[in-house]
């Protein structure tokens, strides 16, 4: 297997050998980066990925008919109807199939969305899966901007339960930046926002410091200290601290993308306008972090970042594990029992409900990103038709653990590599294909298909 | 000789057939996993006692069985697996079920196998493999190869499994920073949470680093005045008396800030740094000194480059290892951190340090007598916090969401005092040396005036100090009935026996409890109606009424069940919710064909008589505590050799009675814990 090396995408926008100066691509083509001279006034492609676990109601979720979709949505989608017209539903793609570990049914629906490989039989009680497909994007699309990939989640990622003996991180995880490294998300959302503006709070406990041009120098040195014990130690506790090497680098980017923009917002305050984006782009949107405990707040504030991150280009990648399958509870719906509980319903018609209105829940929360995303002005069209934004889910029907018609919905234009307003009722195909597609829509290249994928859902392209 | 060996074996089986009752649970269980017929039991049975055998084989007998369990593979296993397994299960891709024996039959005694066998085995005693169009093996083929798996162990060559460098964990790095800075260990907060024990994720993210390198600014802030206001004690102390060391005129300030460097490496690095190590950390003093900071925030500087170096924050060997030099010794640094990081999650204090930099530390009088000196000494709360609370199952139990309507009373405060009841029972133990067994059965507890109101102790217990009580209410005492764990596997709204009776088995006896079939049969095929009737336990009766889910609920349903008089928060109650009466009778099963083997159904009346059932696994209980905290000792899995190891350490406790003290030095001293394996360079991967 490959790995898609960062390190070497870097290269092509001008890092030098020892990973210090960063070429200013952007300040030179006055466009956004990373984006041909040529097309300078195309904004690029966004993806994001939003998780809820458990699967849905599916007579609630699948809608009636392509000729019904627009008009009379399924009532689990009936908070997506402004911008129905900008989404895709598809029926007919099929999960990972999980033996030889179907005791794991919640371990894996969130480590194999993303991923749609099963971890390795002989070594699972280590992470050791594969690189997910966020992260594949992250690779390329993450070259040009100060974050690779943003991770949020509403959830501490601290699930404990043996499975089939699987390692407990597959129970929080579905970004994995390497088969054998799960990719942590960012719960606090002050955090996030910190790192986005690259601000310290001046009383709170450090979730991010301004990372300066002297940091970049100390790692550089603490970078060189760190090879030389490298090659004191063995074999598996340099490939431990290789890790650390790669996060290391990481940071060192991201601060040399931050100074990048750092000048550019000089150059903007002197009245040259660095980038080329239109005049009439709405401006950043304000957030706020909410005070109290609502989930619908907690939820919509880390889709507010998410949608501000891509608004100011800070990265092009975002997965959202909008709850784990450890199960979150939605007090403000009447009822305080945790999501998995009343996942095995057995046609229980309380249960059924309190599933569906779980399931309307999370989609609005998504509902409300993309719609908010469908209303900012971006070069000749919304934020929104320059995304791809997937929600879903790694089970179709909770109850009995299906994975055979996994449910999502797949929101924004792509840049116009997606026909959106279309539901296709019978799409012959697997979780592999569509994150192989997505990819390909995003302007990925990719040299080699995503888990069990086989082909691509050519139906789902614009130009199909 | 051979034969000798093999009927020492079935002498032990003999003995300890007697004593089978008490392992009837495990049996069951394992029956259930293994879905097999009566005709089969006498099989599982000596499997039991194969795996759960106590005696122990001294490194005398280890060549012996080792030999024997060789031929054994060689002679009767390979041309098993050949005949029946490989036509599937060989290399090719994809493989079957994950399952290849190609390589296994090379290797068999490969950890990576150690699941392949297990599962080889459970399958072909349950008749399930092969399958039934294929070649079958008799009865005899399958009993022989029933015995195999209980010998694989004595394949694995003397083996201390290798010590990955290993990244500290949020609360070792917090603990780690308050011992060098004494800045509060809340400075870490903002870390993210991490998944701690067996499956220990250990990797490191950008994101993590950069929430290092804030944390180390935020260090410097409290530590390193600004210029020109006085100097913190601690700056004192880790930079030298005088701000302008080195700078006064002839001084030298490279030399100044060298030695320092010195002395803060040592601490930080928890071993004496490297001439090459002293170099990159001046450097980092040079470029402050470049960007024109004064001496002492250049000195800062360098603070911060230590604490983003992989050397602080992983706990990374002193001495430098040849790369093919095999098995090695931990140096006695390296000794010195694992044994401070296992009891106390921190740093090794001064006293560890000098001994280790006397090369003093790994002579077993030392380490034994220091290993009580730590245990001795406050910060051993840290086992609890770090190993106790994740065995006891109470680590979640702040964040664990109740009904807030049916649960009022579920306060931080009552949730911290039933942490703390567990903590200073499982420290009481610790302190007392007491037998393991002591955790199931004891008659005292610790209360305050909270969680005595759970006991319906409140008139006797008040105020807000926890203190020892006595207990004679002999439901109470031990872990089956503290209320933080009985709580920490309830539902938000009701008790849950299935989780109970899974915890039970799982933390408190040592077994696998199989993960329910995918596809749980719905029970809708009764009246909704009279379901809605029916109380907790009747419903959950409906399980058995299914063979696939009978065969495990059958095992797990009376241990829950037996404790269904404590509510979901570990109150006592004669009704449920609904005013029913609560039957809390139940027997564990002798099984199919009992009567034969002597296996007869135990009853019990209630929580009390199920404790004393327990009470009476002593063994089960020891060797099931000795396996968790080897393994958190360690950060790893358990696997090949360290069974062995967890059999001998278990005969050398059996005399004392499993004493906790002895247990954990047992674990301190055992090959494992003070022995290393360096992997060779590009060995060729066993499996593929």
């Amino acid at each position: 297997m490959r790995r898609i090396n960062r390190r070497a995408c870097l290269k092509g926008v001008g890092l030098n050998a020892l990973g210090v100066t960063f070429a200013l691509p952007w300040m030179e083509s006055l466009g956004w980066a990373g984006v041909p001279t040529g097309k300078a006034d195309k904004p690029p492609v966004r993806l994001g990925f939003m998780y809820m676990p458990h699967g849905v109601i599916m007579n609630e979720f699948w809608p009636t008919s392509p000729e019904s979709f627009l008009s009379s949505p399924p009532r689990a989608l009936e908070s997506l109807r402004a911008v129905l017209d900008q989404c895709v539903v598809m029926k007919g793609i099929s999960g990972v199939p999980i033996d030889p570990f179907n005791g794991a049914p919640h371990a894996l629906e969130l480590s194999t969305w993303l991923t749609a490989t099963l971890p390795a039989p002989e070594k699972r009680n280590e992470i050791n899966i594969a690189i997910s497909a966020d992260q594949i994007a992250a690779n390329h699309l993450g070259a040009f901007t100060a974050l690779p990939s943003l991770e949020l989640a509403t959830m501490p990622q601290t699930w404990k339960e043996n499975q089939e003996g699987l390692n407990e991180g597959y129970y929080s995880h579905c970004s994995f930046s390497s088969p054998t490294q799960a990719v942590p998300a960012e719960v606090n959302p002050r955090n996030v926002l910190n790192r986005l503006v690259n601000k310290q709070e001046p009383t709170k406990a450090p979730g991010s410091a301004p990372l300066s041009e002297l940091d970049r120098s100390l790692l550089d040195i603490v970078l060189g200290g760190a090879r030389d014990l490298r090659r004191t130690l063995p074999v598996s506790d340099q490939r431990k601290l290789d890790e650390y090497l790669d996060s290391v680098r990481s940071v060192e980017r991201r601060i040399a993308a931050i100074e990048v923009r750092q000048k550019e917002a000089a150059l903007e305050k002197a009245g040259v306008r660095a980038s080329k984006r239109h005049a009439s782009d709405s401006p950043p949107i304000e957030i706020r972090i909410p005070e109290g405990e609502k989930r619908s707040e907690y939820m919509q504030v880390m889709c507010d970042l998410n949608i501000l991150a891509f608004q100011t280009d800070m990265t092009r990648v975002s997965t959202y594990i909008g709850s784990t399958p450890n199960g979150a509870s939605y007090p403000e719906l009447g009822f305080n029992d945790q999501h998995h509980s009343n996942t095995h319903h057995n046609n229980d018609a309380v249960k059924v409900r309190k599933i569906a209105m779980i399931t309307e829940f999370n989609i609005r929360q998504f509902a409300y990103m993309v719609t908010k995303m469908a209303s900012l002005r971006e070069g000749d069209g919304t934020l929104l038709d320059n995304c791809i934004m997937m929600w879903g889910s790694g089970l179709e029907d909770g109850n009995i653990h299906a994975r055979e018609n996994l449910p999502f919905v797949i929101a924004g234009k792509g840049g116009g590599s997606i026909r959106t307003g279309r539901y296709f009722a019978d799409t012959k195909g697997n979780q592999g294909d569509l994150l192989t597609t997505l990819l390909a829509c995003a302007g990925v290249p990719n040299d080699r298909p995503v888990g069990i994928a086989t082909k691509q859902i050519e139906e789902l392209k614009a130009q199909a | 000789m051979l034969r000798s060996e093999n009927a020492r074996a079935t002498e032990t089986s003999d003995k300890l057939r007697k004593d089978m009752s008490s392992l009837v649970p495990v049996a069951a269980a394992l029956r259930r996993l293994l879905q097999t017929s009566a005709a089969s039991l006498w099989l599982i049975v000596s499997l039991v006692l194969a795996l759960t055998c106590p005696c122990g084989l001294r490194a005398e007998n280890h060549d012996a069985l080792k030999a024997d369990a060789s031929q054994y593979f060689r002679d009767r296993v390979t041309p098993f697996v050949k005949t029946y397994c490989l036509p599937c299960h060989r290399s090719e891709r994809p493989t079957r079920a994950g399952v290849n024996f190609t390589p296994a039959l090379k290797t068999p005694e490969h950890a990576a196998f150690t699941e392949n066998w297990k599962k080889a085995d459970a399958r072909v005693r349950a008749h399930d493999m092969p399958p039934k169009e294929a070649k079958q093996p008799s009865d005899d083929d399958r009993r022989m190869f029933a015995e195999w798996l209980p010998r694989l162990k004595y394949l694995s060559d003397k083996d201390p499994g290798p010590f990955v460098i290993r990244r500290l964990t949020k609360p070792e790095y917090a603990n780690t920073l308050h011992d060098l800075f004494g800045v509060p260990t809340s400075i870490a907060d903002g870390l993210p949470d991490e998944v701690a024990g067996q499956g220990y994720l250990n990797s490191l993210s950008p994101l993590q680093l950069e929430q290092y390198l804030a944390v180390a600014d935020n260090v410097l802030r409290q530590i390193v005045a600004p210029p020109g206001r006085r100097r913190t004690a601690t700056e004192k102390r880790l930079f030298g008396q005088s701000a302008r060391a080195g700078t006064q005129p002839g001084g030298e300030p490279r030399k100044a800030a060298r030695e320092v460097a010195r002395s803060l490496a040592r601490k930080a690095y928890r071993r004496p740094p490297t001439e090459a190590e002293l170099d990159t950390l001046v450097a980092t003093f040079d470029l402050g000194t470049r960007n024109k900071l004064a001496y002492p925030q250049a000195l800062g500087l360098m603070l911060k480059g230590i604490l983003v170096s992989p050397q602080f924050l992983f706990i990374t060997p002193a001495a430098e290892a040849e790369s093919n030099a095999g098995i090695v010794q931990l140096d006695d640094y390296q000794l010195a951190s694992r044994l401070s990081y296992f009891l106390w999650a921190t740093m090794p204090d001064e006293e560890l340090m000098t001994l280790a930099g006397r090369g003093k530390l790994h002579e077993p009088a030392v380490l034994q007598a220091q290993t009580k000196r730590l245990l001795d000494d406050p910060r051993s709360r840290a086992l609890f916090d770090g190993f106790g609370a994740q065995w006891l199952n109470v680590g979640g139990l702040q964040r664990q969401v109740f009904d807030p309507a049916l649960f009022p009373q579920m306060t931080p405060a009552l949730r911290l005092g039933m942490y703390d009841e567990v903590r200073l029972f499982f420290q009481s133990i610790v302190r007392d040396n007491e037998p393991a067994i002591r955790f199931v059965n004891s008659d005292y507890t610790y209360l305050n005036g909270a969680v005595a109101a759970i006991y319906g102790l409140e008139n006797t217990v008040r105020g807000p100090a926890m203190r020892k009580v006595r207990l004679s209410n002999s439901h109470r005492g031990g872990v089956l009935s503290m209320p933080g764990i009985l709580a920490a596997s309830s539902l938000p709204n009701r008790t849950s026996p299935v989780k109970r009776g899974v915890w039970v088995l799982e933390q408190v006896l040592g077994e696998q409890v199989p993960a329910p079939p995918p596809d749980v049969p719905a029970l809708d095929k009764q009246d909704p109606a009279a379901v809605a009737r029916l109380t907790l336990r009747q419903r959950t009766e409906l399980h058995r009424t299914n063979p696939v889910c009978a065969n495990c609920h059958k095992i797990l349903d009376p241990i829950g069940f037996g404790l269904e008089k404590f509510d979901a928060i570990g109150r006592w109650r004669d009704r449920d919710t609904n005013g029913e009466a609560i039957d809390s009778s139940g027997e564990l099963p002798g099984g199919e064909g009992s009567g034969s083997e002597g296996l007869k159904a135990k009853r019990f009346s209630g929580p009390a008589e199920l404790k004393a059932i327990i009470a009476e696994r002593n063994r089960d209980v020891a060797r099931n505590l000795v396996e968790k905290m080897l393994a958190y000792a360690l950060g790893r899995k358990l696997d090949g050799y360290d069974e062995i190891v967890v059999d001998d350490l278990m005969s050398d406790l059996a005399g004392d009675g499993y004493r906790m003290r002895a247990i954990i030095t047992g674990v301190v001293s055992s090959y494992p814990f003070k022995y290393r394996r360096i992997e060779a360079p590009r060995r060729r991967n066993a499996q593929n």
